[in-house]
């Protein structure tokens, strides 16, 4: 036998008391009220059943518009909020906030937008007011459907993984630190410095880069709450936040710190490959070390380019090295996680403006290895500094490129976003060229200067001081780089220039670098184990660009660098010290809070038909195997819905947006229109 | 079945048992039969006071019962026409207890199905333009025909097919298609035993509050379809869920109670035991519920795999078009 | 007479002259509800025929809430998500994805104009395409006139039969 009946009514339940619900209608200061008449909408919304106070006042928002609402819970003992003002996008925080000053619970509140949605889009003033009060009141009917609800708290452990090891992990591993939270701190290569160890010199203070990041190793080699692991790579990951299982391997480093003479090794060592640090513009050995001063400071065999053939050991009388080294796996406990994955260049196509075919094309990455004296060139360029040399910078590589216009990367997509750093790092090198060769011609291709940041525009200046030419070009018609006919030059680049009207110019170079843009490090498992939501951009997409930039959707995640989006070491610092901030706030609280819209199956209604737990996207649904029942963690889900629509009996609810609460919105919203045909109840639904 | 406080409501003596059938297939009185030599049983206990399609009952007949003189009748089929509905407020009048027996008195049925058509195009298809029919004459059926002996009328159509809840009171349901033996002895066994549930027009007896999912045997692997098949097109895989493999079945979004018969024969649920859950529309819900386990990432993908499932209103709708949300065609 | 011409429900009452679209959308928050905050910061203007239901994700719009807005009296619906490959909780959007265009063949067979239905991807940026969207769909529905399900199936009788005598009561 089975009861099918739906017991609840309305707001009210037999035995509790009816919803005591107060309407808030702000007047924006004009930027409703111009339009719409508020004082109408709240007193249509005064007819709803169970209103029992309306208002409205010009900035609910403010200091005093808050108080007021505060003040009217307690005054007509209020069990239910409304306020009609702005996106909820802007202060629907701001206003749980203050329900819950006023001893309310903060989800009994219902925010209705009336602004961007009403008064900024729609010219004729019935029209807007007509449909403010049609919202407001559909909100109320909402509104009194709604129950109290508990942000959902869970324990954290004490303790922080850091993945990635380049300037944004260290920042966020040594600020982690330095507030007493216990870090493990993992790089997949067996060096730490990422990209910036490849950089020569750095905007905007001219420093040089390597310098600056040994600073910042150090403080995380010495600290005692931070444990450093080098080539160590994830290999699953569970749990959720507060509690994150994360399995990783370590590769073997063949080498140990009781290895007293690297050179020797090294020197001895027979194999070589090209050299992934120096952008393939030197080689290396097997056994390697990227650059003086790296950490940590002794080097690692790269096992696929050894054959252990046992040189190295010869070399130093077998202590340090161990060519039978086996890799290990660990599992690391942690409470958090910060993503500091990084970028890595965009790699021009072969034959893209030449890069591959003329050897005289470089990209700036490359430029910058043969800048750094401790690089493959030793700090020498092919010229000496009397040649009148003839340089070129070309913008926008792999960057703002166009559909149609560029060739696509193998997954079929353009780059299609602006690199960001790439103008002011090339003005960079620009003053930098032609501060050491002052007989220079240096010509910049570009397409639009965005040297944005503090300091970056004397780049630009200077360099336009120096005699720097500029030559715009337009994105549609890339310029084209090609061998000289005559012989005279290694290379010529041909485009119109769009500052003097279009201008078909042609520009001989001895040299070409090439501006590239950056791509995210590619992360595909991680992505696939956190459940990171990616941009269409492919780097991984924040929850709130502009209120929670630094968080995922998957809590206890935080995104820390280029893994987010292109930014210099300036911006990735700050976003590194930002999430390592929320990460310890996290940890701090012992505890943390979600939004509690989560799903729920009601074990009554379930019928086993195992749908949900294909359908969730978190893997947050499982299966009481011994009831036959479906169970939602509440740790797990992420309150999408998706369930909750998917089931066919209608089992699983979402707090905060079920059925009920939608459909009341609906019943006020579709009510009788003038001008509508004779129309009856609807259809009997039977439940 | 348990009780739970309500009366029995049935007269002293032997139970007056009714059944009758109104847009119907005769499916669900043979059903009565299937509860096999409990027949035998069923008559020590029971008189059977209607059931015109076993033995001549005049509609007079019954109109003079005293009022309530059925304790139970088991009204089967759909209403379509005026007499349907007529029979079905006498029998209302004249039974105790009136209980919506299988799929059409309960969701429609089958022929409800006729409710995303006129009676104009169907009348159309099934007297005119069907190739096979020779009827020069264009003759249809009409409500009034005059001949030398008299004037005869005949029961107006309805533009759609109701349940017998849109036209009385109706105290409870029995789902299926027809409902399996099994559980109308066990309901029959109750209502003889007096041992009820209250009256109300949402209770479905005969049945459990589970979808035909929990009760197959087929082991779910939790993967998405990445392709549909037709039945009759394409060998199902055995122990393996006929919806994950490709077929449309309609396990999830069917109520329990039939014994997973079909699948277990190696063929799609059907959905004849209708809507399950607090689900009131059973096509949508079948729709929510494939809709959301395809295997496509990409809108080619997700076009390519809808255009696979042959008439989704018919498949998901079959037997409960008249209980759906939008409930027939404009 | 028969049987046909009899029961034919009367005649559709003819447009008012003072009815106006009435559509309902479905957008997820984190995208598409952003994107007609867009809209509504760039000040651009949109008929006010469109009321919008705010759910955290475009797969939380369970179909048979779009029946129930067209049976309750819906002239359009439109539904809209994240871009494919956007979604804040990953793959909430794939379910939209393939569960509309399976919805968009049932409600053709029952006589809904798929110019009534509509869903989009909108992203927050996209407060331009929101407001052309709103343009479009709006015009298109006054275009196909006016839906009124529930007048509809009261005019043909569904749900309800004639309320005739029980047989033998007649005279």
């Amino acid at each position: 036998m089975f009861d099918a009946t739906d017991s609840a009514a309305s707001g009210s339940t037999p035995g509790v008391q009816a919803p005591r619900v107060g309407v808030f209608v702000c007047h924006c200061g004009g930027n409703i009220s111009d339009v719409v008449d508020v004082k109408r909408v709240a007193e249509e919304a005064a007819r709803m059943p169970d209103v029992v106070f309306t208002t409205t006042h010009m900035f609910h928002c403010s200091d005093p518009g808050q108080a007021l609402i505060e003040q009217k819970i307690r005054e007509h003992a209020l069990t239910r909020v409304v306020v009609a003002a702005c996106s909820p996008t802007l202060h629907q925080i701001t206003f749980r906030r203050a329900v819950e000053r006023a001893g309310l619970n903060q989800y009994l509140f219902e925010h209705v937008n009336i602004r961007e949605h009403v008064s900024w889009v729609i010219e004729d003033k019935e029209a807007a007011t007509a449909k403010a009060s049609r919202l407001v009141r559909a909100a109320v009917n909402r509104a009194r459907l709604l129950v109290p609800l508990d942000k959902r708290r869970i324990p954290i452990h004490p303790a922080a993984l850091v993945i990635g090891g380049g300037v944004a992990g260290l920042m966020a591993a040594r600020d982690l630190g330095d507030r007493g939270m216990k870090v493990t701190l993992i790089e997949n290569r067996p060096f730490l410095g990422g990209r910036m160890a490849q950089l020569w010199n750095v905007f905007p203070t001219n420093e040089e880069a390597r310098p600056l990041l040994s600073d910042l190793v150090r403080d995380v080699v010495k600290h005692p709450l931070i444990t450093i692991l080098t080539g160590a790579h994830v290999v699953n990951s569970e749990g959720v936040v507060g509690d994150f299982k994360t399995k990783i391997k370590i590769d073997a480093r063949g080498v140990d710190e009781r290895l007293t003479y690297p050179g020797n090794a090294i020197a001895a060592c027979p194999e070589e490959t090209i050299s992934e640090f120096d952008f393939a513009l030197s080689r290396r050995k097997a056994i390697y070390m990227p650059y003086p001063g790296c950490f940590p400071p002794i080097p690692a065999i790269d096992w696929h380019t050894c054959t252990k053939c046992g040189k190295c050991v010869a070399a130093v009388g077998g202590k340090g090295i161990n060519l039978d080294a086996k890799p290990r796996e660990l599992t690391l406990h942690s409470g958090v996680i910060i993503l500091a994955t990084g970028y890595d260049p965009y790699e021009p196509l072969l034959g893209e403006y030449g890069y591959g075919i003329f050897p005289k094309v470089i990209t700036l990455q490359q430029l910058h290895r043969m800048l750094d004296p401790e690089g493959p060139t030793a700090g020498a360029l092919p010229f000496d500094s009397n040649t009148p040399v003839r340089i070129g910078f070309l913008h926008c590589v792999g960057a703002r490129q166009i559909d149609g216009v560029n060739a696509p990367q193998p997954d079929g997509k353009v780059k299609d976003y602006c690199a960001r750093t790439c103008c002011t790092a090339a003005m960079h090198a620009a003053v930098a060229l032609r501060e050491r060769f002052p007989k220079s011609h240096i010509t910049s291709f570009y397409q639009d200067m965005r040297t944005y940041g503090r300091g970056h525009e004397e780049y630009y200046e200077q360099a336009s001081q120096q005699g720097v030419l500029f030559v715009r070009y337009s994105p549609r018609h890339p310029p084209r780089v090609d061998k000289d006919r005559a012989g005279k030059w290694p290379i010529v680049v041909r485009t119109n220039d769009l500052l003097t009207d279009g201008l078909p110019i042609e520009v001989p170079l001895d040299l070409l670098v090439l501006a590239t843009g950056v791509v995210p490090h590619d992360i595909s498992e991680l992505v696939t184990m956190y459940s990171c939501a990616v941009g269409y951009d492919s780097f991984l997409l924040e929850v709130h660009p502009k209120l929670r930039p630094v968080e995922l959707a998957v809590s206890g995640v935080f995104l820390a660098g280029c893994c987010q989006g292109p930014m210099d070491i300036t911006e990735a610092c700050s976003a590194a010290s930002a999430a390592a901030s929320k990460a310890a706030a996290m940890i701090s609280q012992g505890q943390v809070e979600m939004d509690p819209f989560i799903a729920s199956v009601d074990e009554e209604v379930c019928t086993g038909c195992q749908t949900c737990l294909t359908v969730c996207p978190y893997d947050a649904i499982v299966r009481d195997e011994a009831r036959g029942l479906a169970i939602v963690s509440e740790a797990l889900c992420t309150g999408c819905g998706t369930c909750a629509a998917a089931c066919p009996s209608s089992a699983i609810q979402q707090a905060g947006f079920n059925d009920r609460q939608v459909r009341a919105e609906i019943d006020v919203l579709l009510g009788p229109v003038v001008g509508r045909g004779p129309v009856q109840a609807p259809a009997e639904v039977v439940t | 079945m348990t009780t739970n406080g309500a009366t029995s409501d049935r007269q002293p003596g032997k139970l007056r048992l009714g059944m009758y059938w109104a847009s119907s297939c005769g499916g669900c009185d043979i059903s009565l039969l299937e509860i096999g030599e409990h027949l035998l049983e069923l008559i020590e206990v029971a008189d059977i006071v209607l059931w015109p399609c076993v033995a001549d009952f005049k509609y007079r007949t019954v109109a003079d019962y005293p009022d309530g003189y059925i304790d139970v009748c088991l009204f089967n089929g759909g209403i379509r026409s005026s007499e349907q509905e007529q029979i079905a407020r006498l029998v209302r009048r004249k039974s105790r207890t009136l209980v919506a027996y299988g799929a059409c008195a309960m969701d429609g049925g089958i022929p409800a199905l006729a409710n995303l058509k006129s009676t104009r195009e169907i009348f159309d298809a099934v007297y005119h333009s069907n190739p096979s029919l020779q009827n020069p004459g264009h003759v249809e059926p009409q409500t009034h025909w005059a001949t030398p002996q008299g004037d005869l009328e005949l029961p107006r159509l309805y533009p759609q097919v109701l349940r017998l809840a849109d036209v009385v009171e109706v105290d409870y349901q029995i789902p299926g298609c027809p409902p399996v033996g099994t559980q109308v002895w066990k309901v029959l066994q109750a209502v003889v035993a007096g041992e009820v549930p209250a009256r109300n027009a949402a209770v479905r007896v005969g049945c459990d509050n589970r979808s035909v999912c929990d009760e197959c045997h087929r082991e779910k692997r939790k993967v998405r379809i990445k392709e549909f098949k037709r039945p009759h097109l394409a060998i199902p895989e055995p122990n393996w869920c006929l919806l994950e493999q490709g077929f449309v079945c309609l396990g999830a979004s069917t109520r329990s109670g039939c014994g997973a018969l079909c699948p277990k024969a190696e063929l799609t649920c059907r959905g004849c035991y209708g809507s399950a859950g607090l689900a009131t529309d059973q096509g949508t819900a079948m729709l929510s519920a494939i809709g959301s386990v395809m295997d496509a990432v990409t809108e080619e993908r997700a076009n390519e795999l809808v255009g696979q499932i042959a008439d989704p209103t018919g498949t998901f709708y079959r037997f409960s078009l008249a209980s759906s949300t939008l409930k027939a065609h404009r | 007479m028969s049987q046909v011409e009899t029961v034919q429900p009367p005649a559709e009452t003819e447009t008012p002259l003072a009815w106006e679209p009435r559509i309902i959308a479905f957008l997820c928050y984190w995208c598409s509800y952003t994107g007609a905050d867009n809209a509504g910061t760039s000040r651009l203007k949109y008929p006010a025929n469109v009321d919008i239901i705010r759910v955290m994700c475009s797969g939380r719009v369970d179909p048979d809430l779009i029946m129930i807005a067209f049976a309750q009296g819906a002239d359009g619906v439109m539904v809209c998500g994240c871009h494919i490959g956007d979604c804040h909780y990953i793959a909430g959007n794939h379910k939209t994805m393939t569960r509309m265009p399976l919805l968009s063949r049932v409600l053709q067979d029952f006589g809904i104009e798929p110019e009534r239905f509509v869903h989009e991807w909108v992203s927050a940026a996209e407060g331009d395409k929101f407001a052309r969207l709103v343009r479009q769909v709006t015009e298109q529905v006054r275009q196909v006139g006016p839906l009124d399900w529930p007048g509809r199936m009261y005019r043909r009788g569904v749900g309800h039969g004639e309320d005739l005598q029980p047989w033998g009561d007649q005279a």
